[in-house]
């Protein structure tokens, strides 16, 4: 009996003893509508350059809230794994992630995320009217806001005054190539000859050679997007959404990837003859890699984000050699395009604004721990005001782009942030003609995302890089794509697919 | 007597059993739960729970996936080459240093200095050093009058710039184990087969290599095995491109894994690659067991 009995209190105190230490202290009671604890302190998952905000205003949080921010500090290539580890386990290591708007068709969709609406209802939301259209509709999943904009990304070209706006390089050019070169080029045949010509030759006397053209192709980092800016347009042109306009990826009707197109495959020719007339390292180009080569002067032409623009004022910081020499213009367009109703080339001349990317947004995890203190940080950081003081420069390179009707407004703040005054102004209205584009094509955003393109190893990403390397040709490249692209939406589920699809962009 | 004997197996289940828990805990039940999973669809991130699929996912691996079987043959490649190269550059500087010469220790202790930084630095040190546009050796070449090389650009070179850098890295590994066989060998076989007229190559053909290949088969697998695992070297130098030119076994399971969540075609494939490498250590071992006997 007293066996037993031994026998029952050890298996009570094994039993008891853990349960107590793992059940840890009572939560504190939740904040009432109102009057939210911001003294908790709120974890947040961030990736490189946007750790500069974070770093910017976590001090002076801490100071005014009495809070205390942890910072999970990750490089963007797994980025992705630490989320999605958290968004399965469920253990609330972090309160607010900045996660970048290509994934939120599975985070979004997959249900891992707090509806921000709930927040901003119950606490309000730091001028809404302020916030862009382009940037909204990247926060919003099934009519609903999802996230907190925080960066309105889209890739447009940068070039060199220097170079193309000599008259006699461009009186050499004509005798050359038998035209005039618009300034900024306005189609990819214009770059590419562009590329020739300032190829491989010192056109800024500084004793170094240049070279025509960069832009991101290195391998697990966003060449994609380098090719989307081709493909998009050679494949579609601008107007209401719709199967036949800015619709680049996939049959609005058939859910059939659009890969094997004869827009994608002119795309991929010519994206691939561009990179002879690049540096020789342009296939190790991610986007730190460009940013600091177009800077320091390798390139006549370059495209990116808007980050070209901020890292060109500091010459201390980043090396730029090219203060004050840099053009801002939107995406070159195409002198043709291939219209799938008719299946047919038609010769025009066109530009579709593609927002690459779609940019950042900050999102709180269902398992988040301090979910009103992390919307309350959220907002802190993107408010007006201090969100201009991020994106114009003043906190150097943090990777965010204007986003706020305010932030193009502010030419002041771009001055202080070491632009010159007609710099600024040509940078903004370069990036707010494309935000304001009611026919911009939206970057893909459906469940497989990370699959079919945006993601390492994914399948744009490998094919597109075996054909940027010559190992494949063009045509094979598509086709492998396609191929993948039909294997991927099957997987997913083609209906489920297809109607995520025609939402993203606005199709009924 | 009988008593005595149950509580002697008593002691013995006690000692034995919290390590049969940890095996059963860290190995067994790890290896069930991945063998279920792989016949399952799971896409983590969408799916809240995983779906059977039978053998589905094995089929298509082995029958569908094109870029399965490019892994593989990169990775046979790369284990074939790199483990080759590393033996033989090893068998060499082992016979080098275990001559008699002023400043082999020092040589000894340099030699080790790859092998002993981590993997992941190993990659970036090296990615730095290929970088087509900054990096040193392109500068070096330049400046020689030599064009520079697409050390992780070109997909005929990449391959091969991931093998050297194994090579450079575990080539060490060789050298050290080898080393300490030749020290053991016996002095005696050699002063006879010297008395015999046997010349340097001779002892080493005759006398040094059957003895010390025991060694070498040992340290060919744990390098086979260890090389089949190939990740950081791709992952740092060249994200597994251009295209899927350095693509290895264990960065595709990555990519399935993590990047994309598919769990159940994760566990599948971490399965065949399991099956790989047993093949590969059954017949490794099953030849040293039949030159002991022999």
């Amino acid at each position: 009996m007293q066996r037993k009995l031994f026998f029952a209190l050890v298996v009570m105190i094994c039993v008891l003893v853990p349960a107590a230490l793992f059940a840890g202290a009572p939560e504190k009671e939740e904040a009432v509508e109102g009057e939210v604890d911001l003294s908790v302190p709120i974890t947040v998952l961030v990736t490189d350059p946007h750790i500069q905000v974070v770093d910017t205003w976590k001090p002076i949080w801490e100071a005014q809230m009495g809070g205390k921010i942890e910072v999970v500090l990750v490089p963007y290539a797994t980025l992705e794994e630490k989320m999605w580890l958290e968004f399965r386990t469920k253990t609330g290591s972090f309160d607010i992630a900045c996660v970048p708007v290509t994934w939120l068709g599975e985070v979004f969709g997959g249900g891992h995320v707090e509806s921000i609406q709930n927040y901003m209802d119950k606490y309000g939301y730091p001028d809404w009217d302020d916030v862009m259209p382009a940037a909204k509709r990247i926060t919003q999943w099934q009519g609903e806001t999802m996230a907190l904009p925080y960066d309105g990304d889209n890739h447009m070209t940068y070039y060199r005054k220097d170079a193309l706006e000599v008259p006699e390089y461009q009186q050499r050019f004509k005798r050359e190539y038998g035209y005039d070169y618009h300034i900024p080029p306005a189609n990819w045949s214009e770059v590419r000859d562009l590329a020739e010509f300032f190829n491989e030759w010192d056109w800024d006397n500084d004793g170094e050679i240049e070279y025509g053209v960069a832009f991101i192709a290195q391998q697990n980092s966003q060449a994609m997007w380098s090719y989307m800016d081709i493909c998009a347009q050679y494949t579609t042109i601008a107007g209401p959404p719709s199967n036949y306009t800015s619709n680049i990826f996939f049959d609005t009707e058939t859910m059939e990837p659009l890969c094997k197109t004869p827009g994608w495959v002119e795309a991929m020719k010519m994206i691939q003859e561009l990179t002879n007339y690049a540096p020789p390292g342009l296939l190790g180009y991610g986007y730190s890699e460009l940013r600091q080569a177009f800077v320091s002067g390798n390139s006549a032409i370059a495209f990116d984000w808007g980050d070209i623009g901020i890292q060109e004022q500091k010459p201390v910081e980043y090396g730029s050699k090219v203060k004050g020499l840099l053009g801002y213009g939107p995406l070159p367009g195409a002198k043709k395009y291939y219209d799938r109703k008719t299946n047919r080339w038609i010769e025009k001349q066109h530009t579709v604004n593609f927002l690459n990317f779609g940019g950042w947004v900050w999102v709180i995890p269902k398992a988040a721990k301090h979910k009103d203190a992390a919307y309350h940080f959220g907002i802190y950081m993107t408010n007006p005001e201090h969100s201009l003081l991020d994106v114009c420069g003043i906190h150097g390179y943090t990777g965010a782009n204007p986003w706020r009707w305010s932030h193009f407004k502010a030419t002041e703040a771009w001055v202080r942030g070491g632009w010159g005054e007609e710099s600024a102004r040509n940078y903004l209205k370069a990036i707010s003609d494309i935000l304001q584009d009611p026919y911009a094509v939206p970057d893909l955003m459906i469940p497989g995302t990370p699959e079919y393109y945006t993601g390492a190893g994914s399948s744009l990403d490998v094919h597109l890089n075996a054909v940027l390397s010559k190992k494949i040709s063009p045509e094979e490249g598509c086709r492998r794509i396609y191929d993948d692209w039909v294997r991927i939406t099957k997987e997913k589920g083609f209906e489920q697919q297809k109607a995520f699809y025609r939402a993203s962009m606005g199709v009924k | 007597m009988a008593s005595a004997a149950i509580g002697k197996r008593k002691v013995q289940w006690a000692f034995l059993l919290p390590a049969l828990i940890y095996l059963m805990l860290m190995a067994i039940l790890p290896l069930i739960w991945t063998l279920t999973l792989s016949l399952t669809k799971w896409h983590a991130n969408i799916m809240p729970k995983p779906q059977w699929v039978g053998l589905d996912n094995f089929k298509y691996f082995l029958f569908e996936d094109r870029r399965f079987w490019n892994a593989l043959g990169f990775t046979s490649m790369y284990v074939g080459i790199s483990v080759t190269g590393e033996l033989i550059l090893g068998l060499m500087l082992a016979t080098l240093l275990s001559q008699k010469f002023r400043g082999k220790n020092f040589f000894r202790v340099v030699y080790l200095i790859p092998m002993a930084c981590p993997p992941i630095a190993v990659a970036f040190l090296w990615r730095m050093m290929l970088h087509p546009d900054i990096g040193v050796i392109n500068t070096i070449l330049q400046t020689i009058g030599l064009s520079g090389v697409k050390w992780t650009t070109s997909a005929k070179v990449a391959p091969f710039t991931i093998i050297m850098v194994d090579i450079w890295e575990w080539t060490p590994f060789m050298f050290l184990a080898l080393l300490a066989a030749f020290q053991a060998l016996p002095m005696e076989l050699y002063q006879a087969a010297a008395v015999d007229g046997a010349n340097s190559f001779q002892m080493f053909v005759r006398i040094t290599l059957p003895l010390i290949a025991p060694v070498i088969v040992t340290i060919s697998l744990i390098r086979v095995i260890d090389a089949f695992k190939l990740f950081e070297l791709v992952f740092g130098i060249t994200g597994a491109g251009p295209g899927s030119a350095t693509e290895s076994l264990a960065f595709y399971v990555y990519v399935i894994g993590m990047k994309w969540f598919k769990l159940g075609r994760g566990s599948a494939v971490s399965w065949l690659f399991l099956i790989i490498l047993l093949i590969f250590a059954i017949i490794l071992i099953s030849r040293f067991k039949q030159k002991r006997t022999t």
